[in-house]
C-alpha cells in the first residue's frame, strides 16, 4: 500500500519521481511509503495550480482538472496489484509559497493545519512534516520523562516521608494553631478516637494525646501517576522500536504469507516463527442494515503453518481481530475486487473493478467491457458502478443507465445487444496486521494512571487531640478537601458524647478550667 | 412514530425547564431572593435531569444502540452531565456554589443542540461498523462527562479571574502583600479591613477551591476516558495512539489541566494564577470538542458537521 504526496514545482524532491505533464503544468507525483507511526487519513488534499485554489477530492467546486488527476492517482500501481486508498500526509503538502485563494470559511479552517505544518521548506527541516517521530520531539518526550522522575525523587518521596511520620501533639496551644481547631467542654479524648474510628480514620492513642489520619493514599498517588506515565512512555518506546506492522487488501480465496507483509518498525523488531503462516481468506461477506448502509464485514480466515496444516479458522470482523501467535490480524477495510460475468452466455470474464472516488466516505467501484472493436483509439463498452455487494449497476455504451442487476440472481440484460449475466461481485477484504510486544506495557500503564489519578482525588485529612482536664483541644487539616473538611469536622465533634459530670467531678472542673 | 414525539415533548420540556430556572436565578441576583423560588429552581432542575435521561432512554431504544454515536447525541449527553454535576451538590446537602455555571451550560448545551443549526444529525443514525463496539459506552461518556466537569470548573476560574480584577489592581496588590498569610488561610479569619473585601476574599477561595475539586474530577474522568479511547483503538485498528487530530487535541487539554494542578502545588501563589491557567484550559475544550470537528478529518469523523447548510 502507498501514500502518495503531491509535489510541486520549485520544491526538493523526495525520492523517485515520474513526472507528468498535465496541461501546461508540470507534476511530479512520488510515492512515498508511510512515515512511520504517523497513520493518519485525510480525504482531502489541497492542490495548487498556479493561479487559483482548487479542492482535490473532497467537497463541492471539485473541477474537472482535478478530478482526472484525482482519477490517475487513484489508479493501481503496478508493484502493488491493488490498494484500498490513499494517504496522503497533511505533512507533506506543500504549498508554493505565493498568493492562493481561499473561497469558504471552511476551506480556510482546513487550509490552517497544512499552513502550520508546511510553510515553506524549512519546516522540513525542522522535522515538522514528521513531527511525532521527529528527532525535536523524541528528544522533548525524553525530556518529560526526566522531569517526571526528578520530580519524583526530588520533591514527591520527601513530601510522603513527612506526611507518614506519626507525631503526637503535646501541647494544646499548638492543637490550636491548627486551621481548623476546637475545644470540646467535656468530653473524653477515647470518645472521639471511637467516633473517628466509625468514620474511617486510622486513630492512635497515646495517653492524653490522639491523632488519627485518613485518606493517606491521596499523598502516594501522585508518585504512582508518574510512574505509570514513565511505563506508558516506555511501552510505547518499545512498541516504536519493536513492533511489526503491516497492511494488505485480499481478494476472496486468495492467500498471503504473514512475513511478506509484515514490515518492521524499529531496531528492535525481530521475526518470530509465526511469521511463515500462510492466512487463506476463505471468504468475505457484508452484512448490511435495511436502509442500504454496509452493517459489518466479515472475513472467515484460515491460518496455515509451513506444512500446510490449518492451525486456527476464525471469522474476524471490525472490533473484532484475529491473534494467534503475537500477531493480530484486524479487518479495517472492505474492497471490490472483481466482477464475474457471462457475455452472451460465454465466459465466465473476470472483470477487475477500479475504485472511484465519491465526496466522503461512500466507496464506489467500476469497470468497463470493451464492446465492439477493441483496438480503435476511443473504445465503447458497457460500464458497470457497484457501491457494494449487493447491488451492479451497468450503463450502455453512450453512458445512458441500463438496469441494475443483484450478483446472485442470475437475471440476464441485455444492452446494445449484448446478453450480460452478473455471476458474481468477488470482494477483497482489507486487512491490518501487527505484532507490538509493547502492548502488555502500555495497557499496564494505562491501569495504573487510571487508579492512580482515581486514587490522587482523596484527600490527606489529618486530626490531633488532647485531653486537657476534662477538655479535649482538637484540630485537623486536610490537603484537598479543604471546604468540606470543616463541615466535616464539626459533624463528627458533635457526636462526641458530653459527659454530664456528677458533684465529685465537678470540683476538678472548675480546678481545672 | 411515539417514540419521536415522546423524544421531541421531552426536549422541549427540558428546554423550557431550564430557561425558567435561569430566569429565577436571575430574579434572585437582580431583584430579591425568594427562598421558595430558590427550591422550587432546585427541584426544577431535577425534573431536567430526568427529562433530558428519558430523552436518552428513548432514543436508545428507538435506535438501538447507546445514544453516542454522533455531535447531536453527544451533546445532549453533554447537557445530561451538566444537570448531573449540578444535582450533586444537592444530595450531598451543600450549598450548590456551581448553580450558576451549570444551569445555564444546560440550557446553552441543549438549545444549541435542538437549534436549526444541527437538524440533519437529529435523526437516529445508524452506527458504522467501527463504532459497533462496547468500548463506545465507555470511552465516549467518559470523555463527555470529563468535558462537562472541567467546563464547569474553568467557568469558576474565569468567574474567579473576574472578581479578581475586577477592581482596582490596588485591592490585589494590597491582599497579596500580607506575606505568607495568602488565601489559603482564610477560613474564618477575618482578616480584610472592609467588609467587601471579606466578601471578596470568600468568594474568590470559595471559587477557587470548587474549581479545584471539579476540574480534579474531570481530570479523573478525562483521563479514563482517553486511555479507554486507546484501549478501543488498539482493539479495532490495531494501534493505540495515531497522532490523530481529536487525539492531540484531547491530550493536549488533558496537559493543560495537569499544568492547572500543577500550579496548585505551592500554595503560596495567590489563586489568580492557576485560575489563568484553567481558563485557557476553557478554550481548548472547545477546540478539542467542537473546533476538531469542523475539521471532519481522521479517525474521529464521525462527530463532524457542516457549518453550511448543504
Amino acid at each position: 500500500m502507498s501514500s502518495l504526496s503531491l509535489q510541486f514545482p520549485n520544491s526538493p524532491s523526495l525520492s523517485q519521481e515520474k513526472p507528468i505533464d498535465y496541461n501546461h503544468l508540470k507534476l511530479q507525483v512520488v510515492e512515498e511509503v508511510v512515515e512511520k507511526g504517523f497513520v493518519g487519513f485525510v480525504q482531502f488534499a489541497l492542490g495548487y495550480w498556479g493561479n487559483g485554489h482548487y479542492r482535490c477530492i473532497d467537497g463541492p467546486g471539485t473541477s474537472e482538472q482535478c478530478k482526472s488527476l484525482c482519477d490517475f492517482l487513484l489508479e493501481p500501481t503496478e508493484a502493488k496489484g491493488n490498494h484500498e486508498w490513499i494517504r496522503i500526509s497533511i505533512g507533506e503538502l506543500l504549498l508554493i509559497k505565493g498568493r492562493f485563494r481561499i473561497s469558504t470559511f471552511r476551506n480556510t479552517l482546513k487550509i490552517i493545519p497544512s499552513l502550520v505544518f508546511s510553510l515553506g521548506n524549512g519546516f522540513s527541516l525542522l522535522g515538522f512534516d514528521h513531527m511525532f517521530s521527529s528527532p525535536l520531539f523524541l528528544s522533548l518526550l525524553a525530556l518529560l520523562a526526566a522531569s517526571l522522575m526528578a520530580c519524583t525523587y526530588t520533591t514527591q518521596i520527601p513530601l510522603v516521608k513527612v506526611a507518614r511520620r506519626w507525631s503526637f501533639v503535646h501541647s494544646a496551644e499548638a492543637i490550636s494553631k491548627q486551621e481548623i481547631a476546637e475545644t470540646l467542654p467535656r468530653a473524653s479524648v477515647q470518645d472521639l478516637g471511637v467516633i473517628l474510628m466509625g468514620a474511617g480514620y486510622e486513630v492512635f492513642l497515646k495517653g492524653p494525646s490522639l491523632y488519627a489520619f485518613k485518606g493517606l493514599a491521596g499523598r502516594f498517588a501522585p508518585i504512582g501517576v508518574h510512574l505509570a506515565m514513565l511505563l506508558i512512555m516506555a511501552g510505547g518506546t518499545l512498541s516504536a522500536a519493536g513492533s511489526f506492522r503491516g497492511s494488505v487488501t485480499v481478494p476472496q480465496g486468495l492467500n498471503f504469507v504473514v512475513g511478506d507483509v509484515l514490515g518492521p518498525s524499529g531496531f528492535l523488531s525481530t521475526p518470530t516463527e509465526a511469521f511463515g503462516t500462510e492466512v487463506h481468506v476463505n471468504r468475505f461477506s457484508m452484512d448490511y442494515y435495511d436502509s442500504g448502509e454496509v452493517r459489518q464485514f466479515h472475513t472467515d480466515l484460515s491460518l496455515l503453518d509451513l506444512e500446510g496444516k490449518e492451525v486456527m479458522r476464525k471469522t474476524i470482523s471490525v472490533n473484532d481481530p484475529l491473534r494467534y501467535g503475537g500477531i493480530t490480524i484486524y479487518q479495517t477495510d472492505w474492497s471490490l475486487s472483481t466482477l464475474q460475468i457471462l457475455k452472451d452466455d460465454e465466459g465466465p470474464f473476470n472483470l477487475a473493478m477500479a475504485p472511484l472516488k465519491l465526496n466522503g466516505d461512500k466507496k464506489l467501484f467500476g469497470t468497463f467491457l470493451p464492446v465492439g472493436n477493441t483496438d480503435s483509439p476511443s473504445v465503447k463498452g458497457i460500464s458497470m458502478l457497484a457501491r457494494d455487494l449487493q447491488s451492479i449497476v451497468l450503463y450502455d455504451q453512450e453512458g445512458k443507465f441500463a438496469g441494475i442487476r443483484r450478483p446472485n440472481s442470475k437475471l440476464p440484460i441485455e444492452i446494445d445487444g449484448t446478453k450480460i449475466v452478473i455471476v458474481d461481485a468477488i470482494g477483497s477484504t482489507g486487512l491490518d496486521l501487527k505484532i507490538d510486544p509493547g502492548v502488555p506495557v502500555v495497557y499496564a500503564g494505562f491501569g495504573a494512571l487510571m487508579l492512580t489519578t482515581c486514587i490522587s482525588f482523596l484527600s490527606h485529612a489529618q486530626i490531633w487531640a488532647l485531653q486537657d482536664g476534662t477538655m479535649v483541644v482538637v484540630g485537623g487539616k486536610t490537603n484537598r478537601a479543604k471546604a468540606e473538611f470543616p463541615d466535616e469536622m464539626n459533624r463528627l465533634l458533635d457526636q462526641v458524647p458530653e459527659i454530664v459530670e456528677s458533684s465529685s467531678s465537678r470540683q476538678s472542673d472548675s480546678s481545672s478550667g | 412514530m411515539i417514540f419521536l414525539t415522546l423524544e421531541h415533548i421531552l426536549t422541549h420540556i427540558s428546554f423550557s425547564i431550564v430557561s425558567i430556572v435561569i430566569t429565577i436565578h436571575l430574579i434572585t441576583l437582580l431583584v430579591d431572593e425568594i427562598v421558595k423560588l430558590y427550591d422550587s429552581s432546585e427541584k426544577a432542575m431535577i425534573a431536567t435531569f430526568f427529562c433530558i435521561t428519558g430523552l436518552l432512554v428513548t432514543r436508545w431504544i428507538y435506535s438501538g444502540h447507546f445514544p453516542l454515536s454522533n455531535l447531536y447525541e453527544s451533546l445532549i449527553f453533554l447537557s445530561w452531565s451538566f444537570s448531573i454535576i449540578h444535582i450533586v451538590p444537592y444530595f450531598k446537602k451543600q450549598k450548590n456554589h456551581l448553580s450558576a455555571i451549570t444551569a445555564p451550560s444546560a440550557l446553552f448545551t441543549q438549545g444549541f443542540t435542538t437549534s436549526g443549526l444541527l437538524t440533519e444529525v437529529h435523526q437516529s443514525a445508524i452506527l458504522v461498523p467501527a463504532l459497533q463496539s462496547e468500548w463506545l459506552i465507555m470511552h465516549v461518556s467518559m470523555m463527555v462527562l470529563g468535558y462537562a466537569a472541567l467546563i464547569c470548573g474553568s467557568l469558576l476560574s474565569v468567574a474567579l479571574l473576574v472578581i479578581t480584577f475586577r477592581k482596582d489592581i490596588k485591592i490585589f496588590y494590597k491582599n497579596n502583600h500580607l506575606g505568607n498569610e495568602s488565601f489559603s488561610n482564610v477560613f474564618g479569619n477575618t482578616y480584610f479591613f472592609s467588609a467587601k473585601n471579606y466578601y471578596k476574599s470568600q468568594s474568590i477561595q470559595q471559587l477557587d477551591h470548587w474549581s479545584y475539586r471539579v476540574i480534579s474530577i474531570g481530570f479523573i474522568f478525562l483521563t479514563i476516558g482517553i486511555l479507554s479511547g486507546a484501549v478501543w483503538a488498539n482493539e479495532a485498528w490495531g494501534s493505540y495512539w495515531n497522532w490523530d487530530p481529536k487525539e492531540i487535541w484531547a491530550f493536549i487539554t488533558w496537559t493543560v489541566f495537569a499544568i492547572y494542578l500543577h500550579t496548585r502545588t505551592n500554595t503560596k501563589l495567590p489563586p489568580a494564577n492557576s485560575a489563568i491557567v484553567a481558563s485557557i484550559g476553557f478554550l481548548i475544550i472547545w477546540i478539542c470538542y467542537f473546533g476538531v470537528n469542523l475539521l471532519g478529518i481522521g479517525l474521529h469523523s464521525y462527530g463532524s458537521f457542516t457549518l453550511t447548510s448543504n
